[in-house]
C-alpha cells in the first residue's frame, strides 16, 4: 500500500518550494516530490531575487507568510532598492543571491516543516478517477495517493537546449527533461504551447581582470525584503558593469546562422523584455553597445554570471564574444549560454486558483504556466498550495483581487488572457499600482493570510503592533499643524509640498513619529504615503468601487456562452475558451468589448449565476 | 435593452408614400425569411440585385402582391454584422406594412428605434461615436448637419481622438518603461520634455473642443429672437427671413402677442427663428404677458436680432433694447431703409462698439436681407466650416473631451512641480480613459507591448 498525503507538490523550485510550505501552514500533509534534494529552490539562470514589480511580488509572498522574503534575507550578497528616486509605490527591492546558500536555506526549512514529506524520483503521470486527481505515479511504478496535485515542473516539460546546433532533450544543464508527465498533461486536453528562454554563460572569477569596470556596490543600510527581518549588517559584494561592442556585435551577425534563434532550430517564442544577445544586435542595429553586468553566483563559488549577454551561439563563438569585452581577455567559460524550448499549458486553462478548469484537483504553478522569473513562480506556487489544500479540506477558493495585490493581478491576467511569451511581472500592469506599494504589502494582505492559517502567531502579534503603530501615526500627523501664514497650517499641507519628506518634517521636531522596530523604514513610508498622496489614493480606491459591481458577479463554471443572445461567435469562443470566473474578468479577455461585456451581464445578471440561460421565448 | 439575438424587421424608409419604400431584415433568419416572402426559390445571391415578386401566401391562391428588388447582404460584412436583406418594393404605406406584417407572422420581430445601429455597435461594425452620427445623419435638417454628421460616420472624430489618443499611449508607454526599467542606461523620455509633450496633447484637446460651441449649434440648432420695440417691423423682418407670411403684420403697434417662431436653414444652420411682442411698458395685460416672453425667449436664444426704425427716429425703448441685449451675441438691423424720412439718423447715433454688426435692410423690397442672413450666421458659427477640421457638437463628446483636458492639465502641473512617473501617469491614465469612453472602445494594446516595438530592454 502505499502512501497518501492531502497534496503532492511536483517540483521542488520556487512555486514548488511555496506550495509545499503554504499547503502545510494550511493545516495538509504535503507529499514534496523532486529528483534531488540538491537542487530545491534553484536558480538556473540569474542569480538574484527582486527587481521592478518582482520585488513587490516578494513582499507580497512574505505577508502572507511565504518563505521567499526570508530566504534571499538571508543569504543575499548585495541589496539595491530600484526607482528609489521615484515615488514609494514603484520601489522595488532587488537583491544578488548566493544561489548555494539560498537553496540550502530553503531545504532546511521545508525538512523542519513536519507536514511534508518527500518523495524523491520524478512523476510519470497524474492519476484520475472519474475526472479528479486521485493521485501521482512515478516513472519508476512507485504510487502515490493525495486529494490534490500541484505541478510545478518549471521547464521540464519536453524540454530541449540549445548550443548552436548542439541540442539535447534535458530541462537544465545536468537535469533530465520531463517528457512522460507533460504527455500526460497533454491528454487531459489541455492547451498548450511552445516557449523559449535563454542563460547566458558562467565565467570563472579568477580568469576576470575586475580593475577594468565600473563596480555596482549595493544600498547602506540595505533594504530587506521581508516584514520580521530586522537590520541587515552583512557585508556587501559589488557588482561590475561592462559594455559591448562593435567587435561583439560584428561577431554575433557574423555568426548569426549558426545560433538556434537565427536559423530556424528554435521555434518557441522568448520574452521580448529579456532578449538573446543575438536579437539586440540583430533587432537594435542603432545601438552601438549595450549593457552587461558581472554578477557573483556566491559569495565561495567561482561563477560569475554575464548578464545581458544571454546566447546561444556555438561554444567557441561565445568565448570570442566574451573575449572581444575588456577585461575579459582571458576570461574562462566555464558553462557556455544556452537556449531551452519548452511546452507551457496556456493559463488560460486555469482558474484563478490555478486549479484547471478541465480535472478537479490538478494545480499548476510556475513556469509551466508561461510565466518566468523565480518570484513569479513562487507567488504561484502559494497560491496554488492555498487553494490546493483548501479543495482537499472542502474550504471555499481563495482568490485576491487586482486591487489587492500583484498577486491577484498576475494570477487574473494569466488566466484572462494567456501567454504569448514568457509572463513577467511589470508595475505597469497593475492598474491600481499607487495602492499596491512594498510598504504596505503586509496592511493589505497579513490579515488576509492569518483568516485561512498562513500566518503564525509570532509574525501576527508583530503585525498587529505594527499596524496598530501605523495607525497611531498616521494620526498624529494628520492631527498636527505646522506654522504658516497668518497663525497655523494643517502639518498634512506641508507634507504634500513637493519634496517634504515626514523623516525630514519628524527631524525638524515638527511631528513626534514612532519608529519601526530595528530601523524598519517602510514603517514610515507607509504613513507619508497616506497624507502625502491622499488624492491620488483616494482617487484611485474610487476607480476600484467603480469596477467592484463587475468583480463581484459571478459567472458559474461552465456558463454557456454560446446561448447568450447577441455575443459574437468569436466572442463565445473566446469566453468559453476562458472561462471567466466573473464578469470584471471576462471584460479582461482580449477581444471582448464592453458592448458584449454588457450583454453578458444583464444575462448572467437575470438568471443570478444559479440557473443557464434558457432559450428566449 | 434589445434582444440581440432574433431577427428584426422594419421598414427603413420615411413613412408616407414614395416611388420607392425599403423594408429591411436583420438576424440570423433574414435569410430563410426573404426566400419564403419572395417567390424565389434559391437562396438569394450575395451583394446581388435579384427582382423578385412578393406572395402573400394567406391569400387563397398565393398571389403576388408585388415586384420587388431583393438585396441580401450576409454578415459579419453587413451593415448590422448580422445577415441582412433588403427589400425594395414600390412605395406605397399600406404595402410596405403588408411585407413586414408577412415577415413578423414568419418569425421576425418589428424592430425597435435604432436597433439596426445598435446592433452594428453590438457587432463592431461602428464605435460609439459613428452609431451616434447614424442617428445625426438620419435626423438632419440641413446639408450641413448632414456633412458634418456624415464626417463623425466616417470617423473624423474618432480619428482626431484617436490621433491624440495614440500620442497621449505612447507618452504614457515611455513614462511606464522608465519606472518598469530603471537600469537601461538610457531615458525611455527625455526629461524636462515631459510637460511641454504633455501640453501638446492638451492643446489638441482644446483644438477640438473650440469649435464644439460651433459645433453643437449645428448639431442641435439653435434659436434666434427678433426684438425691438412695437411697430419697427420685427414681423416684417421675420417673413423676410422665412420666405412667407407667417406673422400677422399690420401697421398698429403691438400686433404680434405670442411668440411666433418657424425653423430655417441659415445655410446649413437649423434656426428657429423667434419672433417676439416689442417690449415696452404696456396696460394691456395679453400684450404684457408677450412682453415678459420675450424676454424669456431672449434668455434661451443663441443670438438676437435687434430691429430698429431707420425711418423713424431713434427713442429710449430703442436704447432699452440695445441695453437689454448688449451681453447677447447679436446683429442690429435697421430697418426701413427704403422710406425717405428726414428724421434719419447716423449709424454713429447707436454708439454700439465696434464688433456689433449692423446691417441695413428694408423687409419689404428685400434689400439687404442676404446681407442679414449672413451677418447673423457669422455670429453664430464664425466663417465656413472647414471639412479637415472635425467637428464635435455632441453634449457627450464634449463632456468627455472636457474631462480629458483636465486630467490633461492636473498631469502638467504635477509634471512641473516634480512629481515623478506613477503620479504623472495616474493623471494620464485618467484622459486615457475618457478618450476611450468616448469611442466605446476598450484597447487591449499592452502599454509593455507598445515599448518593445521601439526599445531594447532587458539586461
Amino acid at each position: 500500500m502505499s502512501r497518501r498525503y492531502d497534496v503532492i507538490v511536483v517540483g521542488a523550485g520556487h512555486a514548488g518550494v511555496e506550495a509545499a510550505h503554504a499547503a502545510a501552514r494550511v493545516g495538509c500533509t504535503v507529499g514534496l516530490c523532486t529528483l534531488s534534494r540538491e537542487t530545491v529552490a534553484h536558480m538556473p539562470c540569474n542569480p538574484a531575487i527582486g527587481g521592478t514589480a518582482k520585488g513587490h511580488l516578494v513582499r507580497e509572498i512574505d505577508a502572507l507568510g511565504g518563505l521567499m522574503g526570508e530566504a534571499i534575507d538571508a543569504t543575499a550578497m548585495q541589496f539595491k532598492l530600484l526607482n528609489r528616486s521615484r515615488g514609494p509605490a514603484v520601489w522595488s527591492p532587488r537583491a544578488q543571491a548566493d544561489k548555494r546558500q539560498y537553496g540550502r536555506w530553503m531545504r532546511a526549512r521545508l525538512e523542519a516543516e513536519e507536514h511534508i514529506g518527500w518523495i524523491i524520483g520524478r512523476v510519470g503521470a497524474v492519476r484520475l478517477e472519474g475526472g479528479r486527481v486521485v493521485g501521482v505515479e512515478l516513472e519508476d511504478g512507485r504510487r502515490y495517493g493525495c486529494g490534490a496535485v500541484v505541478v510545478t515542473t518549471g521547464t521540464f516539460l519536453n524540454g530541449v537546449i540549445h548550443v548552436g546546433d548542439e541540442q539535447r532533450s534535458a530541462g537544465r544543464v545536468g537535469e533530465p527533461a520531463s517528457k512522460m508527465l507533460g504527455e500526460s498533461l497533454k491528454e487531459l486536453g489541455l492547451v498548450w504551447g511552445r516557449l523559449k528562454t535563454g542563460t547566458p554563460p558562467r565565467l570563472d572569477r579568477g580568469s576576470i581582470d575586475f580593475s577594468q569596470f565600473e563596480e555596482e556596490p549595493g544600498d547602506v543600510p540595505p533594504v530587506p525584503f521581508s516584514f520580521l527581518t530586522g537590520l541587515v549588517d552583512r557585508e556587501q559584494t559589488p557588482c561590475h558593469i561592462v559594455h559591448t561592442n562593435d567587435r561583439v556585435h560584428e561577431l554575433v551577425r557574423e555568426n548569426k546562422d549558426r545560433s538556434p534563434l537565427y536559423n530556424g532550430q528554435i521555434s518557441g517564442i522568448g520574452p521580448r523584455y529579456c532578449p538573446s544577445l543575438e536579437d539586440k544586435v540583430m533587432r537594435f542595429p542603432e545601438r552601438d553597445r549595450h549593457l552587461v553586468f558581472l554578477e557573483p553566483e556566491g559569495v565561495d563559488v567561482p561563477e560569475i554570471y554575464v548578464s545581458g549577454c544571454s546566447m546561444c551561439l556555438p561554444r567557441e563563438v561565445q568565448e570570442a564574444v566574451i573575449h572581444a569585452m575588456p577585461g575579459l581577455g582571458d576570461a574562462r567559460v566555464l558553462r557556455p549560454g544556452y537556449a531551452v524550448e519548452y511546452d507551457f499549458i496556456q493559463p488560460t486553462e486555469l482558474r484563478p486558483t490555478l486549479e484547471t478548469r478541465k480535472v478537479a484537483g490538478l494545480f499548476l504553478a510556475g513556469q509551466i504556466n508561461g510565466t518566468s522569473g523565480y518570484e513569479e513562480a513562487g507567488g504561484q506556487g502559494l497560491v496554488a498550495g492555498v487553494n490546493a489544500a483548501r479543495r482537499v479540506r472542502g474550504d471555499g477558493e481563495w482568490v485576491l483581487g487586482r486591487d489587492e495585490a500583484y498577486l491577484g493581478v498576475m494570477v487574473d491576467d494569466l488566466t484572462a488572457r494567456g501567454c504569448l511569451e514568457p509572463y513577467r511581472m511589470f508595475t505597469s500592469r497593475a492598474e491600481h499600482r499607487l495602492l499596491l506599494r512594498i510598504d504596505n504589502a503586509d496592511l493589505r494582505l497579513t490579515a488576509r493570510g492569518r483568516e485561512i492559517g498562513l500566518i503564525g502567531d509570532g509574525r501576527w502579534s508583530e503585525f498587529l503592533a505594527r499596524r496598530e503603530r501605523f495607525e497611531r501615526n498616521v494620526a498624529a500627523v494628520r492631527a498636527a499643524r505646522a506654522p504658516g501664514r497668518g497663525g497655523s497650517v494643517e502639518l498634512a499641507q506641508v507634507l504634500r509640498r513637493p519634496g517634504v519628506t515626514l523623516a525630514g518634517l519628524a527631524a525638524e521636531g515638527a511631528v513626534e513619529v514612532e519608529a519601526g522596530r530595528d530601523g524598519r523604514a517602510y514603517e514610515l513610508s507607509s504613513v507619508e504615503t497616506v497624507v502625502k498622496y491622499e488624492g491620488y489614493l483616494r482617487r484611485q480606491t474610487a476607480t476600484v468601487a467603480r469596477g467592484e459591481r463587475d468583480e463581484r458577479r459571478r459567472i458559474p463554471q461552465g456558463f454557456p456562452y454560446g446561448k447568450v443572445p447577441g455575443l459574437s461567435r468569436e466572442v463565445v469562443e473566446r469566453l468559453s475558451g476562458v472561462g471567466p470566473a466573473t464578469l470584471g474578468q471576462a471584460g479582461r479577455v482580449p477581444g471582448v468589448t464592453p458592448a458584449a461585456v454588457a450583454v453578458l451581464g444583464s444575462y448572467v445578471r437575470r438568471w443570478g449565476g444559479r440557473g443557464m440561460p434558457a432559450a428566449r421565448d | 435593452m434589445f434582444a440581440p439575438d432574433d431577427t428584426i424587421v422594419a421598414v427603413a424608409t420615411p413613412p408616407g408614400r414614395g416611388g420607392l419604400g425599403v423594408v429591411r431584415l436583420s438576424g440570423p433568419e433574414a435569410q430563410t425569411l426573404a426566400t419564403r416572402l419572395l417567390d424565389h426559390r434559391e437562396p438569394l445571391r450575395a451583394r446581388h440585385a435579384t427582382v423578385s415578386r412578393i406572395v402573400d401566401a394567406s391569400t387563397p391562391a398565393g398571389n403576388a402582391i408585388d415586384q420587388v428588388v431583393a438585396t441580401s447582404f450576409p454578415g459579419p460584412g453587413s451593415y448590422t454584422g448580422d445577415d441582412v436583406v433588403e427589400i425594395s418594393a414600390h412605395g406605397s404605406p399600406v404595402l410596405l406594412e403588408r411585407i413586414v406584417a408577412l415577415a413578423c407572422a414568419g418569425g421576425a420581430r418589428l424592430a425597435e428605434p435604432g436597433e439596426f445601429t445598435f446592433r452594428a455597435y453590438l457587432n463592431g461594425r461602428l464605435d460609439l461615436v459613428q452609431a451616434e452620427a447614424v442617428a445625426d445623419l438620419v435626423d438632419a435638417v440641413t446639408p450641413l448637419q448632414a456633412r458634418v454628421a456624415f464626417d463623425q460616420l466616417e470617423g473624423t472624430v474618432t480619428q482626431a481622438i484617436g490621433a491624440i489618443d495614440t500620442d497621449l499611449f505612447d507618452l504614457i508607454a515611455r513614462l511606464e518603461a522608465s519606472l518598469d526599467f530603471p537600469n537601461e542606461g538610457y531615458h525611455f523620455v527625455e526629461p524636462g520634455t515631459v510637460a511641454q509633450g504633455i501640453g501638446l496633447l492638451r492643446d489638441r484637446v482644446i483644438g477640438l473642443l473650440a469649435g464644439s460651441t460651433r459645433g453643437r449649434l449645428i448639431r442641435e440648432g439653435c434659436h434666434v429672437v427678433i426684438l425691438g420695440k412695437p411697430n419697427v417691423g420685427k414681423s416684417s423682418v421675420f417673413n423676410a427671413l422665412i420666405g412667407s407670411s407667417r406673422a400677422i403684420v399690420t401697421a398698429v403697434a403691438g400686433t404680434t402677442r405670442d411668440l411666433v417662431s418657424d425653423v430655417i436653414d441659415l445655410d446649413g444652420v437649423a434656426v428657429t427663428l423667434v419672433d417676439s411682442a416689442g417690449i415696452r411698458v404696456t396696460n394691456d395685460a395679453v400684450e404684457a404677458e408677450g412682453v415678459a416672453r420675450a424676454r424669456q425667449a431672449l434668455a434661451v436664444a443663441s443670438s438676437v436680432v435687434v430691429v430698429l426704425d431707420r425711418s423713424a427716429g431713434l427713442e429710449e425703448e430703442d436704447r432699452s433694447v440695445l441695453e437689454a441685449t448688449a451681453g447677447t451675441s447679436r446683429v442690429v438691423a435697421l430697418n426701413k431703409i427704403d422710406v425717405a424720412s428726414p428724421s434719419a439718423w447716423p449709424r454713429e447715433a447707436l454708439d454700439l462698439p465696434p464688433e456689433t454688426s449692423v446691417v441695413e435692410v428694408s423687409a419689404r423690397t428685400g434689400q439687404g436681407l442676404d446681407m442679414l442672413r449672413s451677418a447673423v450666421r457669422a455670429g453664430l458659427v464664425g466663417e465656413e466650416v472647414y471639412r479637415d477640421t472635425p467637428t464635435v457638437g455632441n453634449q457627450r463628446h464634449i463632456g468627455l473631451l472636457e474631462r480629458a483636458s483636465g486630467a490633461l492639465a492636473d498631469a502638467q502641473r504635477v509634471t512641473q512641480d516634480g512629481a515623478t512617473e506613477e503620479f504623472v501617469l495616474a493623471d494620464l491614465q485618467r484622459a486615457r480613459t475618457a478618450f476611450e469612453e468616448l469611442t466605446g472602445a476598450r484597447t487591449p494594446d499592452d502599454v509593455v507591448n507598445h515599448i518593445f516595438e521601439r526599445f531594447c530592454i532587458g539586461k
